[in-house]
């Protein structure tokens, strides 16, 4: 039961740039025993620019093991009816979104991200909009 | 303009309807659909134990709340190394050798570094760093 990510930069900015390509395999912290739980794929329309919790670490059914090897993946998919504005973005916290946050960035419109998440309670994954226009993420975590 | 694209291809069988979903994004400066991220940093450094480190500094204000793209891999070949990414004091999460990541990063003020600290041994790591603009110094 593998879960794999593969990722590939092209640019032309620079000749000197040759493209990143690499593949990585999901894993459970310091082994090479495949990483076996998610939370599937999901799909979260927002339409305010209010702070919300895309991923509550403390509501996992299972109670997942802190600080391993968890991998978060979010993309904007612009208005969820094949409208992708790139002017306009969801800005991705790690935090609370009641207590504090750390933003991580800004994933405009068609922008994608995979990261590590510690999956710690309190660590959420928060992502706010721009603006009140709709916009839809679609989004999974793997983790142990 | 250039141009750069960011692609993934995510597969997993943990499911019964096994998950694959493949996308593409062209980086674009911040706020426009008209013109690309044009400038890159690269590396390859070896981290040793001990030190949290700052990989990417945030203290300059040509990138502050840009659409500023950040690749991270580590190069390690061994299970148990790993690295700790943080943004300003707040653990993202950890990277196990062979894991990559790639995050937008907000840059928003001058503590929002990503930073890194190597654990179980000196851990290989590339990056990549496309922004918008490079503050150099005075010579």
């Amino acid at each position: 039961m593998a879960t794999t990510a593969a990722i590939t930069l092209a640019s032309d900015i620079t000749s000197a740039f040759g493209g990143i390509t690499k593949t990585m395999t999901l894993t459970k912290a310091g082994a090479v025993t495949d990483i076996e739980e998610t939370t599937g794929f999901s799909r979260r329309k927002l339409a305010a620019t209010t702070a919300v919790d895309l991923i509550t670490m403390a509501n996992e059914l299972v109670e997942p093991s802190d600080n391993t090897a968890a991998k978060v993946y979010i993309q904007n998919i612009g208005d969820g009816k094949g409208n992708i504005d790139k002017t306009t973005y969801v800005t991705v916290l790690i935090g609370a979104t009641a207590g504090t946050t750390q933003e991580v960035g800004r994933l405009y419109g068609g922008d994608w991200l995979l990261m590590p998440v510690t999956v710690v309670d309190d660590m959420d994954v928060v992502v706010a909009p721009s603006t009140n226009d709709a916009v839809v993420l679609e989004y999974t975590m793997f983790y142990e | 303009m250039a141009t750069t694209t960011a692609a993934v291809t995510l597969t997993s069988d943990l499911l019964s309807d096994n998950m694959s979903v493949s996308t593409s994004t062209t980086c674009m400066k911040g706020g426009t659909s008209a013109d690309g991220l044009d400038q890159i940093d690269m590396g390859y450094v070896e981290i040793a134990t001990g030190t949290n480190f700052d990989l990417l500094n945030a203290d300059d204000t040509n990138n502050v709340n840009k659409a500023n793209k950040v690749y991270v891999a580590n190069e390690s070949t061994d299970e148990t190394y790993y690295v700790v990414i943080t943004i300003d004091a707040t653990v993202v999460g950890r990277l196990y050798a062979g894991d990559w990541m790639f995050i937008p990063w907000g840059a928003e003020d001058a503590t929002a570094d990503i930073e890194i600290q190597a654990y179980t041994g000196t851990n290989k790591i590339s990056y990549a760093y496309l922004h918008e603009g490079k503050l150099l110094g005075s010579a």
